[in-house]
C-alpha cells in the first residue's frame, strides 16, 4: 500500500502546483491588452471601466470577424466594420461613428438626410448638384459641421488617391463649398454636357463619409503627405459626427459608446439620443461561435447566417426574431449568380445554358443551403432585379412570363438540348456538340457551405440531362486570383456574389450582369465574369442613369431582363439577405420587422448601416 | 570532459546548419503557394468601386507597397536584411499592422494556454501511466481503456464535448471568448476571475487528450523497466519499494522527455481547434488567416518562431541527453 500512497501524495501536490499556477498563468497577457486611448474629450468614463452593462449594452455579431485596425475613415484597410464599413458592394455606409450626407433606405430605395439638410438639387442641366448642411450638424469635438469640411473630405480623397477618390474620380470634378452651408457638386460631364453618370455622383452622398477638415490637415501633417501614409495611420485621433465614439478595441472584441453631446438630438434630426449606451461586438472565431453566444443571450443582433433559425422560437423557445415572421424570415437584397464561362466549348452556346439553368433543382438549394432563409422562384420570379418591393415595381413582370423557370423541368432541358442537335451520338452516356463531350468543372470557394451545397445541386442537374458536371472548391485565396481574371479563368461555371440594394440598383446589378466593359479584363472585382456581350444591353446601361422618366425606365429594365432571361450569361441560384437579421429580444426589445408601422420604414441593416440606424432610436429595454 | 565538447560542438553546427535551412524555407514556401496576397484583399479594398481604371489602381498600389512586384531574390534579401533587425514587415492581410505586433498581441494567450496544458497533460499522464503499471489489477484495467478512448478522441471532438456539456447544458463555464464578453480588460477581481473561468475548458479539452497519450507510452515503458534485470535484482537485495519505484520512472521517462520537449517546442503554432471551437484569443487562427490570406510575411515569421523554438527544444535536450544517459554522448561522440 505504501507506494500507492506515495503516488496519491506525488498528485495531490501537483494538482495543488498547478491549481495555484493557472490564474498567474492567465494574467500575462492582460499587459498588452490596454483600453485604447481615444482622446475624445467627449467620451465619457463608466462608473465601473470594467464592467459593460448588460441593460446599457446591445451586443452584435458576424459584423467583425478579426480585430480592427485603426480608425481612420479615409482608409479602406481599417477591418472596421462597426465603425468604418462604407458598405462595400451596397454603398450604404456603416454610421454610428462617421457620418454621411444622406442614409440609403433599402426597402423603399430611397435616402433619408442625415448632414444633409432636405433634399438634393440637381440643376435643369443636370450638371451640378446641390445639398444643404443642416445647422445643427456637429463634430463630436464641438465644432461646426461645414460645407468646407465636405469639400476638403472629396478633394483629400482625390489627392490621396484613396479607394473612394479614384472611385468617383471619373464622375465627380469637384465638390465646392459656396457657403458654410451650401456644397455644389460638379459632375464630370459626358459629350452631351450632361452628367457621365448622374446615378454614381448621387451615390456618393450616401457612400462616402464627410470627415472634419481639421482632423484631415493634422492627419496631413503627421504623414508629411505621402498618400501610402494617410491611408495607413490608424488615425486613433479620427473626429466623427455621429453618436458613438470609439471606446475600446482588442483581439476580443470592439466597442462604442454612446457621445451624449450627439447633435443629432437636435429637434432637426432625431430629436434625441440612440438608446443603448455602448454598442459592443464580440469577435467571434466561426458561425458555430456566434450561434451559440446567440443562444446563449450574449448577442442582440446577429448578422450572420444562422441555419434553421426559425428552431430558436419554435423548438428551443428562446425569445429569438426575425425581421419577418415566416419563410424567408429575411429581406432578400442580393443574388448569388452561377456564371457560365462563355469560352469554355459549348457554353457560348445558348441551347446549353439555358438546359442546365432549366435542370437545376432550385426548391431543394433554398430549402438546404438556404435552410429557406430565401424567397423561392414560383414566388419571386427571375430578372435583374432583387426581391425589394420597391425594385420588383421597376420591370413589367408579365412581358417576360413566358421566359420564366422555377427549376427541375428535366423534361424541356432534353427537350431543348435534343432540339438543338446536342444528343448523346457514342453511347457513354453523355452529350456531344459537335463531336465533343460536354464536360464541365462547376466551382465556389471552398468552406462557403451554402454556396458549395448549391453547387453540389447544379452538378447533380447536369447528370440528369447528359452533361458532365464535375464539382471543385478551391480556396478562397486562389479562386478569387482566377474568376477575377479573364485571361487565366478556366472555371466553366462559378459562383459569385451580386449587387445588393444601393442608390444605383438596379442599374448596377444590370451592369454587373451583363455589361461588356468588363470582358477581358483582369483584376475584375465589377461583374460579367463570364464574358458576355451584348450591344443592345450596352446601349440600355448607358440610357437609364439619365432617364428620369419612370416609364422609360420601367421599360429599358424590361427590355434588359428579357436579354438575360433569353441569353442566359449567366443564373440566380438563390436570394439572399443584405444583411443577415436576426435578434435575441433577452434585454433589448422593439427592433426593426416587417409589422413595426415604421414610417418610412426601418431597414433591417442590423442598427448600424444607412438608414438602419433609425432603429437604435427605437429600441426599448424588455425590463421596462 | 573532452568528449563531452566535442559532442556540443557537433550538436550545435546541425543546430546552425537546420536553422539556415528552415530559414529559407520559411520564406520560400510560402510563396510557393498558388494564390496572389494582392488579389486577396482586392476583394475588401475593391468594394464599393465601381470604375474599372480605379480598381487597377488600387491593385498597383498594393503591389508596390508589399513589394510582391519585385524578383524573389529582391525580395528575400530584404527579408533577411528586415529579419536580422527584428523586423518582419507589415503583413498582408491585416495590412497596415506590423506582423511584430499581430504576433506579440496574440503569442501570450497562445503560450498561457499551451505551456500549461502541455505541462500538466505530461505530467498528470506519466504519473498515471506509471501507476497502472505498478499497481496492474483493476487500476490498469480501467486506467488502459479509459486512456485509449481519451487518447483516440480528436481534439475537437473533445472541445465540443466539453462546450456542449459543460458550457452550452450545465452552464457552468462559458462558451467561448478569453474573458467575459461584457467586460473590459483591468487588473480587477472580476476581471482575473473571468479569464480563469474562461481559461477552464480549452485548457482541460487539450489535457484530457494529452493525458490519454502520454498514459500508454508511459504505461509500456514503466512495465518494460519493472521487469528488467535490474529491478529484481534489487528487490531480492531488499530495496524498498519507493526507491526502486524512483529508479523506474527515470529510466521510463527519458523516451517521454523528449516527446515533451518537441510539444513545447511547436506548442507556439497554437492551440487551433481549441482556439476556434472556443473562440479562444492566440496565434494559431492568426496563422490560419495568414495562410488563407496569403501573407507572406505573417506566415514567415510565424514559422520562424515556431522553427527557434521547436530547434531550440531539441538542442537543449539533446544537451542534456548528454547528461542524463552518458550512453548517447559516448554513442555520438565516436
Amino acid at each position: 500500500m505504501k507506494p500507492t500512497k506515495f503516488f496519491i501524495v506525488v498528485l495531490v501536490t501537483l494538482s495543488l502546483m498547478l491549481g495555484a499556477c493557472q490564474p498567474a498563468g492567465t494574467s500575462e497577457p492582460l499587459a498588452t491588452e490596454e483600453p485604447v486611448a481615444t482622446g475624445r474629450p467627449a467620451a465619457e468614463e463608466p462608473a465601473d471601466p470594467n464592467a459593460l452593462p448588460r441593460d446599457e449594452t446591445l451586443y452584435f455579431n458576424g459584423l467583425q470577424w478579426n480585430p480592427l485596425k485603426g480608425w481612420n475613415p479615409y482608409s479602406s484597410d481599417m477591418n472596421n466594420a462597426m465603425g468604418i464599413g462604407d458598405g462595400g458592394n451596397n454603398y450604404s455606409a456603416q454610421i454610428p461613428v462617421f457620418e454621411t450626407l444622406y442614409m440609403y433606405n433599402m426597402l423603399d430605395g430611397k435616402v433619408y438626410p442625415l448632414l444633409a439638410d432636405g433634399d438634393y438639387v440637381w440643376n435643369d442641366a443636370m450638371t451640378e448638384l446641390t445639398v444643404r448642411i443642416k445647422t445643427a450638424a456637429k463634430w463630436s469635438d464641438g465644432t461646426q459641421v461645414t460645407a468646407e469640411d465636405v469639400a476638403y473630405t472629396y478633394a483629400s480623397n482625390l489627392k490621396y488617391e484613396t479607394s473612394n477618390g479614384a472611385n468617383y474620380k471619373p464622375f465627380i470634378k469637384t465638390i465646392e463649398a459656396v457657403d458654410p452651408q451650401t456644397v455644389v457638386i460638379k459632375a464630370i460631364l459626358n459629350d452631351a454636357g450632361k452628367a457621365a453618370n448622374p446615378l454614381v455622383v448621387a451615390q456618393y452622398l450616401s457612400h462616402v463619409y464627410v470627415n472634419q477638415k481639421a482632423f484631415t490637415q493634422k492627419l496631413e501633417e503627421r504623414v508629411a503627405g505621402d498618400p501610402a501614409a494617410f491611408k495607413a495611420d490608424p488615425a486613433e485621433d479620427a473626429i466623427g459626427s455621429g453618436p458613438y465614439l470609439p471606446y475600446f478595441a482588442d483581439e476580443s472584441k470592439v466597442v462604442l459608446i454612446r457621445d451624449d453631446e450627439y447633435w443629432g438630438q437636435d429637434a432637426s434630426m432625431w430629436g434625441k439620443l440612440p438608446v443603448p449606451k455602448y454598442l459592443a461586438h464580440v469577435i467571434y472565431k466561426d458561425n458555430a461561435a456566434g450561434f451559440t453566444a446567440l443562444q446563449a443571450g450574449e448577442v442582440d443582433v446577429s448578422q450572420q447566417f444562422n441555419a434553421n433559425v426559425q428552431d430558436l422560437w419554435l423548438k428551443d423557445g428562446l425569445p429569438v426574431s426575425t425581421y419577418l415572421a415566416e419563410a424567408p424570415y429575411m429581406v432578400a437584397a442580393s443574388l448569388p449568380t452561377a456564371y457560365f464561362n462563355l469560352n469554355s466549348y459549348g457554353l457560348d452556346n445558348v441551347a446549353v445554358r439555358q438546359a442546365i439553368a432549366l435542370a437545376v433543382d432550385y426548391d431543394t438549394i433554398i430549402a438546404n443551403a438556404m435552410t429557406n432563409q430565401s424567397p423561392t422562384f414560383a414566388q419571386v420570379p427571375r430578372s435583374i432585379m432583387n426581391p425589394t418591393t420597391g425594385e420588383q415595381a421597376m420591370y413589367n413582370r408579365n412581358v417576360v412570363k413566358d421566359l420564366q423557370w422555377t427549376g427541375n423541368d428535366i423534361k424541356s432541358a432534353t427537350a431543348l438540348l435534343d432540339e438543338a442537335g446536342i444528343k448523346d451520338t457514342d453511347g457513354d452516356g453523355w452529350r456531344e456538340l459537335d463531336g465533343k463531350k460536354l464536360s464541365y468543372k462547376a466551382l465556389c470557394p471552398n468552406g462557403w457551405t451554402d454556396w458549395q451545397a448549391a453547387i453540389e445541386i447544379v452538378a447533380a442537374a447536369g447528370e440528369k440531362i447528359g452533361i458532365d458536371i464535375t464539382t471543385e472548391f478551391p480556396e478562397w485565396s486562389v479562386y478569387q486570383t482566377v474568376f477575377t481574371d479573364a485571361k487565366v479563368n478556366n472555371y466553366d461555371i462559378f459562383m459569385v456574389w451580386s449587387n445588393g440594394a444601393s442608390p444605383t440598383s438596379p442599374w448596377g446589378r444590370a451592369r454587373q450582369l451583363m455589361s461588356s466593359e468588363f470582358v477581358g479584363t483582369s483584376n475584375n472585382w465589377n461583374g460579367n465574369w463570364g464574358g458576355y456581350s451584348n450591344a443592345r444591353v450596352d446601349e440600355l446601361l448607358a440610357l437609364i442613369p439619365h432617364e428620369t422618366d419612370q416609364a422609360k425606365l420601367k421599360e429599358y429594365y424590361t427590355e434588359l431582363t428579357k436579354i438575360y432571361l433569353t441569353d442566359v450569361p449567366s443564373f440566380t441560384l438563390m436570394y439572399r439577405p443584405d444583411q443577415f437579421h436576426t435578434v435575441n429580444e433577452s434585454i433589448w426589445t422593439n427592433f426593426p420587422n416587417a409589422e413595426d408601422g415604421t414610417n418610412p420604414p426601418v431597414p433591417p441593416t442590423n442598427l448600424v448601416k444607412g438608414y438602419g440606424i433609425a432603429g437604435l432610436y427605437n429600441l426599448t429595454l424588455v425590463s421596462d | 570532459m573532452k568528449g563531452y565538447r566535442k559532442y556540443f560542438l557537433n550538436k550545435l553546427a546541425w543546430f546552425l546548419v537546420t536553422f539556415v535551412i528552415a530559414f529559407g524555407l520559411n520564406f520560400i514556401l510560402p510563396r510557393l503557394m498558388p494564390g496572389d496576397p494582392v488579389a486577396a484583399i482586392m476583394n475588401r479594398a475593391a468594394a464599393g468601386m465601381t470604375n474599372q481604371t480605379a480598381i487597377q489602381q488600387v491593385y498597383e498600389r498594393y503591389t508596390e507597397l508589399f513589394g510582391t512586384n519585385k524578383s524573389m531574390h529582391e525580395q528575400f534579401a530584404l527579408y533577411v536584411r528586415n529579419a536580422f533587425k527584428g523586423d518582419f514587415g507589415i503583413s498582408f492581410s491585416q495590412y497596415p499592422r506590423r506582423v511584430a505586433d499581430i504576433i506579440k498581441t496574440s503569442i501570450l494567450w497562445t503560450l498561457a494556454l499551451q505551456f500549461p496544458a502541455i505541462i500538466v497533460g505530461w505530467i498528470i499522464g506519466n504519473a498515471l501511466g506509471a501507476l497502472a503499471a505498478y499497481l496492474k489489477g483493476g487500476f490498469d484495467k480501467l486506467l488502459m481503456p479509459v486512456s485509449i478512448f481519451l487518447s483516440n478522441i480528436p481534439q475537437f471532438g473533445m472541445a465540443i464535448i466539453l462546450l456542449v456539456i459543460f458550457a452550452v447544458n450545465a452552464k457552468w463555464f462559458p462558451t467561448s471568448g478569453g474573458y467575459g464578453f461584457d467586460l473590459i480588460p483591468s487588473f480587477t477581481w472580476s476581471f482575473v476571475w473571468s479569464v480563469f473561468v474562461h481559461y477552464q475548458l480549452p485548457f482541460w479539452s487539450i489535457v484530457l487528450v494529452a493525458i490519454g497519450g502520454q498514459a500508454i507510452g508511459m504505461r509500456s515503458m514503466a512495465i518494460y523497466e519493472l521487469n528488467a534485470d535490474y529491478v529484481k535484482y534489487s528487490r531480492f537485495m531488499g530495496i524498498k519499494d519507493r526507491r526502486i519505484l524512483g529508479y523506474v520512472f527515470r529510466n521510463a521517462m527519458l523516451p517521454q522527455v523528449t516527446g515533451l520537449a518537441l510539444a513545447i517546442g511547436t506548442m507556439v503554432s497554437g492551440a487551433l481547434v481549441a482556439e476556434i471551437i472556443f473562440s479562444y484569443p492566440g496565434l494559431g487562427t492568426i496563422i490560419m488567416t495568414a495562410v488563407l490570406g496569403r501573407d507572406y510575411p505573417l506566415i514567415s515569421a510565424a514559422t520562424l518562431v515556431i522553427t527557434v523554438m521547436a530547434l531550440t527544444a531539441n538542442f537543449i535536450i539533446e544537451i542534456l541527453y548528454g547528461f542524463i544517459d552518458p550512453r548517447i554522448k559516448a554513442a555520438q561522440a565516436d
